[in-house]
């Protein structure tokens, strides 16, 4: 206590050192009066009095110099003798500060926008008490990859009550409901939670209530809502008097009950849930193949919260006691399937544990650190070039008794302060870059990339800042003071003739930027051709010139017969509109979130007893919609007006899943079942040609049709193809709508390019593409100027030496040639480590890749010429400038 | 350690602080001068430093809150730095003159049979 107190007072007395000194002047001349006045008394000269007292004090600086030590703190008080001097070289020489400065911000600014994202994708826990309980439940059945199923009900459920001891285990299952509030549809992307979801994570309401425990997982209970902050924000203004009120969800009436917390997102970091429902308001119906007792219905994403004190090896143990109990239990859908307890940080952004995410920041992280490298070795050298010029200024400081700790330490602070300036700067740019990549907005998908502002971005930027000073600044530093003073004062004012070592060090930093920038293009080139790839690949269809307008009359309580008639009159309408080529109906669009799948039981291949039917995706369409989406049928017919309800049920396959059920076959007049063994069977009309129909980066996958009206279902997509922009047909389509009901039940209306933008489509391509691309260009614009900067530097430090091999007979010519073979053979260098590095650090891409190799010839070749042409260029240009300098001038320099 | 100078030095500056709260507790508020005549006095001349030396541990022992400082005038109308103890130097010194006895006491029984033996 006593020594902080003292302590204290000595950082106080930094400020008041005036005062203080005379005041302790005053204090030695009333000590030394006193003492003369004694010697007086005991019968001295005053002469000798005086001498005496003067004497016996002792060295009067000397005192003073540890009085001053002690009244305050020598080392924080050369500190800001050095900070006074750093800011007025800063101020003095305003156009290097700015750069050095600007390549920081520039540099730091990247790290912390890449850093920003990481983590509040990746490394910020849920906002809830006592987050690091929370763990993700990831089911994996032997022979699928981890990850790629979740859990049915009833295995969700005994998972969750046998596990009870050690782990509270609650879940989810994700959907899209149409919601109808006052008039106007909204599609939502929602959870469907257990009753003990909020009560687990331990989340409070913001308004109203939440779902209860014990609440919700009974089919059949009142329907109820609870709303996201941001989709209450949005569609509610924020109205407290929200509560109580009655809206539709897919047509049946619910009641909002809450909102959750601003805070809380939903458990996912990368998109905020717009509403929450118990899992009977979205599965209200009980059937012996639905959601509640079907085994093979795997919907629900499982976390628990482990109790207090659990640790993640025990309770795997637990999960696996379970595991091995269910298998036992329920061969047929339990079989080798274990549920792995990880954190649920690991499991982001969803619980798909392929790591994808993780590689992807890491990769970006690296390129955030070869930007800072390039931007910290630009600074290295603006920071030789002055420590070269200073130089003198050192030796001199050093002969008048500098420590040459005390002069490196003074540079250092120079370069942090300036360092920090930039670091400022940075992340002020890192948070604008950051807001705006999160202010992404996505059409139909609540993609949230929030910018986890918190102490790890500004420790993050801290550490780069405090890397570049030490990087950048203690190497000119050592080099500057190390300087003797006798060489430097005799060079005559010019300096470090004989600085060879430094045109090495400076060499080597260039070669390494030409290094770091061909990997920074080398991957930024990879992501764009894959997104060029992605943009132009083969879709099974032709997107171009296609309107899509999602509907759903149930919306407005419609009957089948009444939506029948309404989607039979609208698609007549519509059909007849100018400039409308054909229009058609389906129940999902391709690449879009709507799907269905079912059992295929092909007619005489029994499926053996313990064994599951193959599940394949289907859409249901019109007979319209091969023409309408432009996919060309390989074999038999399309469906037309006589595939009725009443005619023999049909299908078309695609061409893969003719493949898989009768190979080498063909598969016209074949039959299968969507029920049971023993039909009811559809016989298979036609083949179609394959495509994408779930992600773009989907292997070919067993795809079929069926007619729509054999297989009702009141939500479909009426997409039209037109010869006009499909824009300029929204007013006229929707007036129709209107004529027919006006109550339109529209839910979305977007072209088909839009919705392939979507998340599930272009869009984590064109993310990707961008922010390499973006530090890509950065890399190169950093490169560039560190290059020129070196080779001017050089240029002009050759002047003289120029000058008089001019004068002696070189040609221009050979002056050009030599200066350009030094920083030929760097580029060249450069681009050799340049090629390895880029080579090793695409290894890990090609999971990130559509179409495109990571060891791409095109990109590397197109990266590296690019480089080097830039950078031959850069150093062209000094070259040329220094062959131009008049021999006499030259001569003079200096 | 090893050299005579050190060695002395090390003492006075281990003892100053205590010879000082002492000074005040006997002869109460005193100016620098003083303090430094009255423990070259009492010492003899085994401590005779330069007085200079006394400034920063003064300046320490009022920076820890032990003693506290005003100007104020002598008997013979000069100007000059009065030092007084503080209540926590008062406490601080009784600790340490605790602390010393102890010391001193321990040292002089483990000292004694050497003395009798040489």
């Amino acid at each position: 206590m006593r020594r902080l107190r003292a302590w204290l007072i000595r950082v106080g007395g930094l400020f008041n050192k005036g005062l203080r000194d005379r005041e302790f002047s005053a204090e030695m001349d009333s000590h030394l009066q006193f003492h003369i006045d004694d010697n007086l008394r005991a019968g001295m000269s005053p002469a000798q009095a005086r001498r005496e007292a003067m004497m016996k004090l002792g060295g009067l600086e000397q005192t003073k110099e540890a009085y001053r030590d002690r009244a305050s703190l020598p080392i924080l008080e050369t500190f800001f003798q050095d900070l006074r001097f750093a800011v007025r070289m800063l101020h003095k020489n305003p156009g290097v500060t700015f750069v050095v400065v600007l390549t920081l911000a520039l540099g730091v600014g990247a790290n912390t926008a890449i850093f920003g994202l990481v983590n509040g994708v990746l490394l910020q826990r849920l906002p809830v008490p006592a987050p690091e309980q929370i763990v993700a439940l990831v089911i994996q059945s032997s022979g699928s990859p981890l990850g790629a199923l979740g859990f049915s009900y009833p295995q969700f459920a005994e998972f969750r009550q046998q596990t009870a001891p050690f782990c509270e285990v609650f879940g989810q299952a994700l959907g899209r409901v149409n919601l109808v509030a006052d008039g106007h549809t909204d599609v939502l992307a929602v959870s469907g939670v257990s009753s003990n979801y909020f009560s687990a994570l331990g989340v409070q309401p913001g308004l109203g209530r939440l779902i209860l425990p014990g609440e919700g997982e009974r089919p059949g209970e009142p329907a109820i809502l609870v709303l996201g902050y941001s989709y209450w924000q949005k569609r509610f203004g924020g109205d407290p008097g929200i509560i109580g009120k009655q809206v539709r969800v897919d047509g049946k009436p619910v009641t909002i009950v809450g909102v959750v917390p601003k805070e809380f997102r939903g458990q996912f970091s990368t998109f905020e849930m717009d509403a929450y429902l118990p899992l009977s308001s979205v599965y209200p119906g009980q059937s012996p193949n639905g959601f509640w007792s079907s085994r093979d219905l795997r919907l629900m994403l499982s976390l628990g919260r482990l109790k207090p004190g659990v640790t993640y090896p025990q309770a795997q143990s637990g999960f696996d006691v379970v595991s091995h109990r269910l298998a036992a239990q329920y061969p047929v859908t339990d079989k080798d399937v274990s549920v792995h307890v990880m954190d649920e940080r690991l499991s982001r952004p969803i619980p798909y544990a392929n790591n994808a995410f993780i590689m992807f920041s890491g990769l970006f992280l690296i390129l955030a650190a070869l930007v800072l490298l390039l931007a910290c070795t630009n600074i290295a050298n603006i920071l030789m070039a002055r420590a070269s010029v200073r130089q003198r200024e050192m030796a001199i400081r050093a002969a008048l008794g500098g420590a040459r700790a005390r002069l490196v330490r003074q540079m250092l602070t120079e370069t942090t302060l300036t360092a920090l300036l930039g670091g400022i700067s940075g992340v002020l740019l890192g948070a604008w870059l950051s807001r705006l990549i999160g202010a992404i907005h996505l059409s139909g998908f609540p993609l949230q990339l929030g910018f986890g502002f918190d102490w790890r971005v500004f420790a993050y930027a801290l550490a780069t800042v405090f890397f570049t000073a030490l990087f950048a600044g203690l190497s000119p530093a050592l080099r500057a003071t190390r300087a003797d003073v006798n060489t430097v004062l005799h060079q005559g004012g010019r300096t470090d003739a004989s600085g060879a070592a430094r045109h090495k060090v400076r060499g080597d930093l260039m070669a390494a930027q030409v290094a770091g920038s061909l990997m920074l293009l080398v991957v930024a080139g990879l992501f764009v051709r894959s997104l060029r790839a992605v943009e132009h690949m083969d879709l099974g269809f032709d997107p171009d010139q296609l309107l899509n307008v999602a509907l759903d009359p149930s919306i407005n309580n419609y009957d089948e017969t009444q939506t029948k008639e309404f989607y039979r009159a609208l698609e007549a309408k519509i059909s007849a509109l100018p400039g409308v080529q054909s229009a058609s109906l389906a129940s999902a669009v391709p690449i879009g979130y709507g799907r269905s799948k079912d059992s295929v039981y092909v007619e005489g291949g029994h499926v053996a007893p313990g064994q599951l039917a193959p599940g394949v995706f289907f859409n249901s369409v019109d007979p319209h919609y091969f023409e309408t989406l432009r996919i060309p049928l390989l074999l038999g017919r399309a469906f037309a007006d006589a595939d009725s309800e009443t005619s023999p049920r049909v299908a078309i396959i695609n061409e893969t899943m003719g493949k898989h059920f009768w190979p080498s076959e063909n598969p016209i007049g074949k039959r299968f079942s969507i029920t049971s063994d023993s039909g009811p069977f559809v016989e298979v009309v036609g083949v179609a040609r394959d495509g994408k129909y779930r992600t773009l980066s989907e292997d070919s996958l067993p795809y079929f049709y069926l007619p729509l009206a054999q297989n009702f279902t009141p939500a479909r997509t009426l997409q039209i193809r037109s010869s006009l922009p499909p824009h300029s047909l929204v007013p006229e389509i929707q007036g129709e709508i209107l004529a027919l009901d006006s109550n339109a039940p529209i839910v979305e209306i977007q072209t088909m390019r839009e919705s392939l933008s979507g998340a599930l489509g272009y869009f984590l391509f064109r993310l990707g593409a961008s922010l390499a691309a973006a530090m890509g260009l950065l890399g190169l614009l950093l490169a560039v100027v560190g290059v020129y900067g070196v080779v001017s530097y050089a240029a002009t430090q050759r002047t003289q030496e120029l000058g008089i091999r001019m004068a002696l007979g070189a040609s221009p010519r050979q002056i050009l040639a030599l200066l350009l073979k030094q920083g030929v053979r760097l580029v060249a260098a450069g681009l050799l480590f340049g090629l390895a590095g880029a080579w090793a650090l695409t290894r890990a891409m090609s999971f990130m890749l559509f179409g495109v190799s990571p060891s791409d010839p095109v990109t590397y070749i197109a990266a590296g010429a690019l480089l080097s042409g830039i950078t031959l260029l850069a150093c062209w240009l000094p070259a040329r400038r220094a062959m131009r300098v008049d021999p006499i001038v030259a001569l003079r320099y200096e | 350690m090893s050299d005579n100078a050190g060695d002395k030095k090390d003492v006075w500056q281990g003892t100053l602080a205590l010879m000082v709260l002492k000074t005040l507790q006997a002869m109460g508020p005193l100016h620098g001068y003083g303090v430094a005549r009255r423990i070259e006095q009492t010492s003899g001349d085994l401590l005779a430093v330069n007085y200079g030396t006394l400034y920063p541990a003064l300046l320490k022992l009022e920076q820890e809150g032990y003693i506290s400082s005003e100007w104020g005038v002598s008997d013979k109308n000069r100007k000059a730095k009065y030092y007084k103890l503080t209540r926590a130097g008062r406490k601080q010194l009784s600790k340490e003159e605790h602390e010393w006895e102890q010391t001193t006491a321990i040292l002089a029984r483990f000292l004694a049979p050497g003395e009798g033996r040489s």
